[in-house]
């Protein structure tokens, strides 16, 4: 929900993770990130970029350091208030459909909140239009294509009208069409964005700032200009060039 | 296609009939399933020799299939697997009741023999009632009708869920077994030795799908309670469920058809 909250809408100060005991994931990560900004988490596989979006709205409490969404300390009692700042696109589409039709799953989050019937119709209307999906509301979420299934669930969380969006690597599974259409709506949408990937042409394309992951350790953070065409860092950590500043 | 294949296609044929835009499917849900359950009801509660009016009761199913365009065969087929069920529980009342209440033309007719009649009757009519309920109703619908009805939100959201996961389930074998005989194609089905594996693979996939479609309803604010849209209720809505009770009473108590 918009709050009006503006400025600094996440800070991570000495961020420590561990799923088990002596098998540190991420080890003191410190990150600061602002309203409007779009923010690319690149890293190779397995390096723990799902699990730092997943501590942030708060799937999972036994971290060690700060975490604070929107002025928030992300914990238990503040579960609630954390997750009203902060969604969570799912890589894979079918956990965040569950509903039958497009129009029940986008109204599920509102709902949730209590709003009126007129503000949650509100809500999923503006949602749809957003991802270009209008059409299809009335569909069955089990008929959708891939890029389908992805812009609803993106339109899942837009009806929630959170400061903050995370897309777990959105442009996995998508051909070059849908692919280049999720680029354009996602450049439109003008809250705080993380997205993670490894697809680091679909992070030039939609990120002003990329984060280097490696080690559990930030290695770069700044302009994606700067980092997506710096070679020698990138195959450094796992990665490579964007395909199109390969010669 | 493999059998597993061929029930997710049974499930997505199903939800395909409750997705059609048809009159039958706009109807309010609570009055659809209290209908449903009130012709059930209404159905068991003959006597047992009670032919006739029985007989009569069957416009109902007949309604429900012609009027909201379901095809009969494939009802009979989605319900294979209760129908002997309830079409055989009178099987022996042939021999307990041997009584004679009747003649059809020269041949006798016991008392069993008439009451395994009806009671098969009973049976087929509530699978069938079932059977169109559910062919025009969303699993969504029906637990908001249930809700209305103060079915503990536990419940409701058990129902939802389970209808949820069975697919999710369905899917990952799916997968399990499409990647395995792609490796094994001249094998015909799966190897004894590997069934442990692809049955534990399909469990820890199976709970780790439903994990997440679980965190993603937390992240979405749900709280344990289930909030659908209230739908709007139209005269239709109450007069439809109406006029069939009041048809139901009039077999069951006025005498008329004996
Ligand atoms: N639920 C979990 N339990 C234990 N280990 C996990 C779990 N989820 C991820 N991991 C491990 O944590 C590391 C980071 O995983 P992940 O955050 O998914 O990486 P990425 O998203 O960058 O590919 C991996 O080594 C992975 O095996
Ligand atoms: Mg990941």
């Amino acid at each position: 929900m918009h709050t009006g909250v503006s400025g600094e809408l996440l800070k991570i100060e000495h961020l420590s993770f561990a799923y088990e005991k002596d098998e540190q994931v991420l080890n003191d990560i410190n990150f600061v990130a602002h309203d409007g900004e779009s923010i690319g988490i690149i890293g190779a596989n397995g390096i723990g970029k799902s699990t730092l979006m997943k501590l942030l709205v708060g799937l999972n409490l036994n971290y060690k350091g700060t975490l604070e969404v929107a002025g928030h300390s992300v914990n238990k009692k503040n579960l609630n208030h954390v997750r009203e700042h902060i969604g969570y696109v799912f890589q894979d589409s079918d956990s965040q459909l569950f509903l039958s039709t497009i129009e029940d799953d986008v109204a599920f989050g509102p709902q949730n909140y209590g709003l009126s019937d007129e503000e949650v119709e509100k809500r999923v209307a503006e949602a749809l239009e957003k991802v270009h999906i209008t059409e299809l509301r009335k569909k069955h979420t089990y008929k959708l294509s891939g890029g389908e299934k992805k812009l609803a669930s993106i339109a899942t969380i837009l009806a929630m009208e959170p400061d903050i969006i995370i897309m777990d690597e959105p442009s996995i599974a998508l051909d070059p069409r849908n692919r280049k259409n999720l680029i354009k709506i996602l450049n439109e949408i003008k809250s705080l964005k993380l997205i993670t990937s490894h697809d680091l042409d679909f992070i030039m394309d939609t990120c002003e700032r990329t984060v280097l992951l490696d080690d559990g350790h930030i290695i770069a953070d700044g302009p994606s200009t700067d980092i997506l065409s710096n070679e020698a860092l990138l195959t450094r950590h796992g990665l490579e060039l964007p395909l199109r500043l390969q010669k | 296609m493999n059998s597993i294949e061929k029930n997710i296609n049974e499930l997505n044929k199903l939800q395909n009939l409750q997705q059609r835009s048809h009159w039958m499917n706009e109807l309010h849900p609570l009055g659809k399933l209290l209908l449903s359950v009130l012709y059930i009801f209404i159905v068991v509660s003959f006597d047992k020799y009670k032919v006739v009016p029985l007989i009569v009761m069957s416009v109902y199913p007949f309604f429900g299939f012609i009027a909201g365009e379901l095809s009969f065969k494939e009802g009979i087929y989605r319900m294979r697997l209760i129908l002997p069920l309830v079409l055989f529980v009178g099987i022996f009342n042939p021999f307990f009741d041997k009584q004679i209440v009747g003649m059809i033309g020269s041949v006798p007719v016991t008392g069993g023999v008439l009451s395994m009649f009806t009671v098969m009757l009973k049976g087929f009519y509530s699978v069938l009632a079932v059977y169109i309920l559910i062919a025009t109703t969303s699993i969504d619908d029906i637990c908001y009708a249930l809700r209305i009805l103060h079915l503990p939100k536990v419940l409701a959201i058990v129902i939802l869920l389970i209808y949820r996961y069975f697919g999710i389930m369905a899917i990952e074998a799916d997968r399990i077994m499409t990647a395995y005989k792609l490796r094994a194609p001249h094998q015909n089905g799966i190897h004894y030795k590997a069934w442990g594996t692809l049955v534990g693979q399909w469990l820890l996939r199976s709970m780790d799908r439903a994990e997440n479609v679980y965190e993603s309803m937390l992240l979405r604010g749900f709280t344990g309670d289930f909030r659908i849209r209230k739908k709007k209720v139209r005269i239709a809505d109450i007069l439809y469920p109406i006029i069939w009770l009041l048809a139901f009473a009039f077999v069951r108590y006025s005498g008329f058809f004996g």
